[in-house]
């Protein structure tokens, strides 16, 4: 019984902030500005990694079979910088709008349903999985910190800075959830947004 | 009721799954939150424990900890940069002038850069784009079969899925639990055959068509002689070495694939320089594109891992092995089913949704069946090859109809892609009938274990070396590559 109570709790929250959005979505745009800028500089920075990870993963690869030297901290730091880049670069990803999608539906309808369909599933299906995904790997980091916790490889690296990366990001992409949320709100409301239309990615 | 739905969990949550992507959400958050929503509803029911959902960061470290995946932004950066450094002009225009005197040279010409592009670059739209805007306008001109012209650009962009070093191909060993090496080794044999159907039937089309596909006329060749050659070599043979640089490091076993893909990158930012068009903004335009398609590629797996944690979980992955080896025909009638299946999804799904929905789902099955996974997965990638092509959705008709001249008209493209489509369907079905082709190779350069690559390198040495000679280099074997 409590748990159909709770069930019935959370798609009246997630009513709540559809009907909340639609109607402060106008006054919020500014707050959209702020978090998109957030977004842009952990997207430079995971931009940055790319190079950075190639230069080091080559300079490894090429040292190990010339000077005869490498650790494993080189070879941890490579993934460490992966981790970095794709849970830093999700947002602004969001926000350029290239998250791909089955768009059989989605690019015959029209631009008001467009925005409804990421109205709804920013409410329904990010939100709540962003959330979901903090709730199970913060205590994973702070278990990981509490115990200074060492790579299990000789000369391996600490292990809590990736281990933070996992909540962080899904933070990062929540927030940036937050603003597409308000600014798809406000362009139903009739306002100007600059929103980017979504292209299939080339590949 | 409620037994009904325990006991359907994992063909509701299929179907859930297809509602929801349908939608056109990003596959990627629609993915987690079914799965998700799912695991809440199947604890509920009491089929799967509470706990169970405590795996999910232990799922999500276990991505961004494999370095694998790391060459997926190494391999992505290369050709973002090759395909702004101004490489595929030079070759398309260099090579377009030396086969053109003869009859179908410009179509032999575009194949063959189509399949250099394809190697270096790996993506169907740098390729189709470049050769849409150079040779298509040539094609044109000297009275080229409209339909042929645009069908052979568009095909010819397409190779780049199935020859190495190819990202789809990291991807499908990756989702296939084999090797990156065995991957690409296995993947020589088809790539081949491929280039060898599409050049058959340009030089069948100039026998029996030769209107179609005109030789250039005298004035047309701006070049020859020295500095035609010079301006060939200048294209072909940086392309050649960085292929070299990555491919042979691979195969010999002196670079994992996510070193050789560094090695790659640094290359082709050499390459880059040496033509001289490498700037802070080609850079940086080529780290930002990959920085969202990596996020957008390992996000999709993120959501496909959470989804099929709670699928497996809820049975539905027995229902999916019941389902198919339930088929009739056994292996073949599983296999002929698969590439049906799969050739109509790629309609709708993008190759990274296949790779890692569908594919985790058929595996399993497939090794059951006894059927070699890199066989079936270079079956997979040739298959979803030719959902590049079809009309009106294929993307590589799309690149296309983008980038070509206004005369071009896109009933042309539509039916001008149809024998290459036909073409890449006859290669699916010899590697059906074939095997060895795919599994030739494999045995020939299957050197990934490193303790015999280790043996390779002592048998190199002096006879009754003690691996102790000063002229041997000396490995770090306490830390062998990985070939995960």
């Amino acid at each position: 019984m409590l748990k159909i109570i709770a069930a019935v709790a959370i798609v009246f929250i997630m009513a709540m902030v559809v009907v909340g959005a639609l109607r402060a979505g106008p006054r919020l745009l500014p707050l959209t500005k702020i978090i998109d800028r957030i977004s842009q500089a952990a997207g430079i920075v995971a931009a940055s990694l790319i190079l950075l990870a190639v230069l080091v993963s080559a300079g490894n690869a090429v040292s190990r079979y010339t000077l005869n030297a490498s650790s494993n901290a080189w070879l941890e730091v490579q993934w460490y910088m992966f981790a970095a880049m794709v849970l830093l670069g999700a947002a602004e990803t969001l926000r350029r709008n290239e998250h791909v999608r089955v768009d059989l539906v989605y690019g015959s309808v029209s631009n008001k349903a467009r925005e409804w369909i990421d109205l709804l599933g920013g409410v329904v299906f990010l939100m709540p999985m962003c959330l979901i995904m903090i709730y199970f790997t913060w205590p994973v980091f702070v278990q990981s910190w509490e115990i200074n916790e060492m790579s299990s490889n000789a000369g391996g690296l600490l292990r809590w800075p990736v281990k933070l990366m996992l909540p962080v990001g899904f933070a990062l992409l929540a927030l940036q959830g937050v603003s597409e949320i308000i600014k798809r709100a406000a362009a139903l409301r009739g306002l100007e947004v600059d929103e980017i239309e979504y292209h299939t990615p080339l590949q | 009721m409620m037994e009904l739905i325990r006991d359907n969990l994992g063909p509701a949550m299929f179907g859930g799954l297809i509602i929801f992507l349908l939608i056109g959400y990003p596959a990627a958050f629609s993915l987690a939150a079914v799965g998700l929503f799912f695991g809440f509803i199947a604890i509920e029911l009491g089929v799967i424990d509470p706990s169970f959902l405590g795996a999910l960061p232990f799922q999500l470290f276990g991505i961004i900890s494999n370095d694998l995946l790391l060459a997926i932004p190494f391999f992505t950066f290369m050709g973002a940069v090759l395909e702004r450094c101004g490489l595929a002009e030079d070759l398309l225009d260099s090579i377009g002038q030396l086969f053109g005197p003869i009859r179908g040279g410009l179509s032999y010409a575009v194949i063959f850069v189509g399949a250099i592009l394809g190697a270096i670059t790996g993506t169907v739209a740098a390729s189709v784009i470049a050769m849409g805007v150079i040779s298509l306008p040539v094609m044109i001109r000297y009275g080229y079969n409209m339909k042929h012209a645009t069908g052979v650009i568009a095909a010819s962009g397409t190779i780049t899925q199935l020859i190495p070093p190819s990202l789809v191909l990291i991807v499908l060993a990756d989702v296939l639990g084999k090797s990156v090496g065995d991957m690409y080794a296995g993947s020589i044999g088809p790539s081949i055959m491929q280039i060898s159907l599409f050049v058959i039937w340009v030089a069948i089309l100039s026998v029996i068509r030769p209107d179609h596909v005109p030789a250039l006329p005298i004035e047309a060749r701006t070049l020859r002689g020295w500095p035609l050659l010079w301006k060939s070599l200048r294209g072909i043979v940086p392309s050649a070495a960085l292929i070299f640089l990555v491919l042979g490091t691979i195969f010999t076993g002196l670079a994992t694939p996510t070193e050789a893909g560094a090695m790659g990158a640094v290359g082709a930012l050499v390459l880059a320089m040496l033509y001289g068009t490498l700037t802070w903004k080609l850079a940086y335009e080529a780290m930002t594109s990959t920085m969202r398609i990596t996020a957008m590629v390992v996000f999709i797996l993120i959501g496909s891992r959470v989804f099929s944690l709670i699928f497996q979980g809820v049975g539905g992955g027995l229902w999916i092995e019941e389902m198919l080896t339930g088929l009739p025909g056994g292996q073949t009638g599983f296999l002929i089913f698969t590439m049906v299946f799969i050739f109509f999804i790629a309609f709708f799904l993008d190759f990274f949704e296949i790779a890692f929905i569908i594919i985790p789902l058929l595996a399993p099955v497939a090794e059951k069946l006894g059927i070699d996974l890199i066989w079936f997965g270079l079956l997979i990638c040739a298959n979803i090859q030719t959902s590049f092509m079809h009309p009106p959705f294929g993307f590589a008709l799309f690149y296309l109809r983008g980038v070509a001249p206004p005369e071009v008209k896109s009933r042309d493209i539509y039916l001008g892609s149809i024998p290459w489509i036909i073409l890449q369907l006859i290669l699916v079905a010899i590697m059906i009938a074939w095997p060895e082709m795919v599994t030739y190779w494999l045995s020939k350069t299957t050197i990934m274990d490193p303790s015999a690559v280790e043996q390779q390198f002592r048998n190199l040495g002096p006879a009754g070396g003690d691996g102790g000679t000063p002229t041997m280099p000396n490995f770090d074997t306490s830390q062998p590559p990985k070939f995960n």
